[in-house]
């Protein structure tokens, strides 16, 4: 049992809060493991399908960095639903910087 | 996480011209004509009977993207365990097995073609060697391989090739070799295989074919066995040492060694599941490069890493190579407005759910500007969606941008409608492909 916390909001509004995350856990697993409307991880934390995509709020995306080359690749999959402040859940490891990160999932790429 | 499907949703169904109503009445997937070119009876389905019972066949088809994408996340209620057995060898199945416990050094059912949890299980184990970043890593290597295929054919100076046979059959066994740790010049006892166990899902066997197929299997497995021996005993860097050494890890962290079973199930599933299904989209490639604009359209994103990426997703959504697999149901349950019994076996068919025009608008329009492409199921979804898609993209962009830079004026050596298909339910295959082209 880690101590590091995660506010999550899910794709129907509703936010969640953990407060016992492992160090090394991934947004994508911590979601899956919840049930988080939204976080599917279909490929299993692969960065290969975009089923965990979330926003980072503003403040902790400095922290949490730009996706690299082939998670850009991912997000541009979803264009619609992409933001400046995109990334996917399963490249986001918890460390104790990110203690309090907060994000919300992105819905599902539309029409 | 394992969704249950919502039982009260109904979407709207459309009016059916005369044509369409005859051809949903007549048809069927089985028909091989059909097969060769579905999409008119596709849309009748999507249109007037999305999860349409194919007499024929004995299968619900779910053509619907809405529908196939809910299916896929409840894997509870639609059994994939039990949906891809019943469709092995299809009437045959206790024939089948007999043949390969007495042949074949036994009869090792696919671990991964299982349901939660214990698919949970084994799919984890496989995930580590199918990561988008490790499949990065082994690009340098592929993009050689592919090189190497083509220039080949190049250098023959004919100016003609069998696009399937001679470039993208053998490119992908040569890339599956090189990870599994094969021997190299197996080309045509692999593509023979592949074949074989493919046509296991493809529900259009005689007794005839089922038992010479069996007999390919059960070479197939007694080469593997020996090799699986070999690396127990002297592992080497490769995923069959991998396999034959790994554990998987249960919930409550304790640890267990896969069974000798397990492992040949698994071996076998990736020297196959991403063999027939990626050369097929290379050979589709070929197809689609010899249509008006197509090849100019190619040659201007091969450079740009982001746009050519966008090409492939958009090829993978307009030819998915996997027409359609396998589900069961384990209860009875109503989707969209249709009532489907329990033990009833169903298509997810993902061939019309990436034409669906109320997600894909003008589906027939090749756009690699689609803001929502990650959106196509050619690789399926839910907790079974293809593990190896990452290696498989990278395959076909690396294939695509050596075709832009090796050839150029790629035509049909043979009418179009000359083009044969494999018969089968489950993917949608060109057999083979003359072509000719000049060097670059």
């Amino acid at each position: 049992m880690g101590n590091l916390k995660v506010i999550m909001t899910d794709i129907e509004g509703q936010t969640l809060t953990f407060e016992d995350v492992e160090e090394g856990v991934s947004l994508m697993e911590l979601g899956k493991q919840h049930g988080v409307a939204g976080i599917m991880g279909d490929c299993g934390g692969g960065c290969a399908c975009a089923t965990c995509h979330v926003y980072v709020a503003e403040e902790w995306f400095e922290k949490v960095g730009e996706p690299d080359d082939i998670e850009f690749a991912m997000l541009d999959m979803v264009a619609d639903v992409m933001k400046d402040n995109s990334r996917l859940g399963c490249q986001i490891k918890m460390t104790p910087e990110l203690d309090g990160i907060e994000v919300s999932v992105a819905p599902a790429s539309s029409v | 996480m394992a969704t249950q499907i919502p039982e009260d949703r109904v979407s709207e169904r459309l009016e059916l011209t005369p044509d369409e109503r005859t051809l949903l009445a007549e048809g069927t997937l089985s028909d091989t004509q059909i097969q060769a070119r579905p999409l008119a009876f596709y849309r009748a389905m999507r249109h007037g009977d999305p999860i349409h019972y194919d007499e024929k066949l004995g299968s619900w088809l779910v053509t619907r993207h809405e529908d196939i994408s809910k299916i896929q996340s409840d894997p509870v209620t639609f059994s994939v365990k039990h949906g891809y057995s019943e469709q092995q060898a299809r009437g045959m199945r206790e024939e089948f097995e007999a043949y390969l416990r007495e042949h074949g050094g036994g009869y090792f059912p696919d671990a991964i073609m299982s349901d939660p949890p214990y698919h949970t299980r084994i799919r984890k184990l496989m995930e580590q060697a199918f990561t988008a970043h490790r499949v990065k890593e082994l690009e340098p290597r592929i993009s050689e391989v592919v090189r190497d295929v083509i220039a080949d054919v190049v250098a023959k100076g004919e100016g003609r090739c069998d696009a399937v046979k001679d470039i993208a059959v053998p490119l992908t066994i040569r890339v599956i070799v090189e990870q599994l740790g094969l021997d190299h010049g197996m080309e045509d006892r692999i593509s023979r295989w592949s074949v074989a166990v493919t046509a296991q899902i493809g529900a259009m066997q005689s007794r005839e074919t089922m038992l010479e197929n069996a007999a390919q299997i059960a070479e197939l497995q007694n080469y593997l066995i020996a090799k699986m021996k070999e690396r127990e005993a002297n592992p080497r860097e490769d995923m069959i040492s991998d396999l034959v050494h790994a554990e998987v890890t249960n919930e409550d962290g304790s640890k267990e060694r896969l069974t000798f079973e397990e492992a040949v199930s698994l071996v076998r599933a990736t020297l196959i599941a991403g063999n027939d299904t990626t050369a097929t989209a290379i050979g589709n490639l070929f197809y689609v490069l010899t249509r008006p604009g197509m090849a100019e359209l190619l040659e201007s994103v091969a450079d740009d890493e982001r746009q050519l990426n966008r090409f492939i997703e958009e090829h993978l959504r307009s030819e998915p190579p996997v027409r359609a697999l396998s589900r069961m149901t384990t209860r009875e349950v109503t989707v969209n407005g249709t009532t489907i019994p329990a033990h009833s076996h169903m298509l997810l068919v993902y061939g019309s759910g990436n034409d669906d025009e109320t997600v894909f608008p003008e589906p027939r329009k090749f756009d690699i500007t689609r803001p929502n492409l990650g959106r196509h199921v050619a690789f399926g979804g839910g907790p079974h969606r293809c593990i190896g898609l990452a290696l498989a993209r990278m395959e076909v962009k690396v294939a695509a941008r050596e075709i832009a830079r090796q050839m150029k004026n790629i035509r049909l050596a043979i009418p179009e409608d000359a083009i044969r298909y494999t018969p089968t339910v489950a993917t949608r295959t060109i057999e083979s492909l003359p072509i000719t082209f000049e060097a670059r």
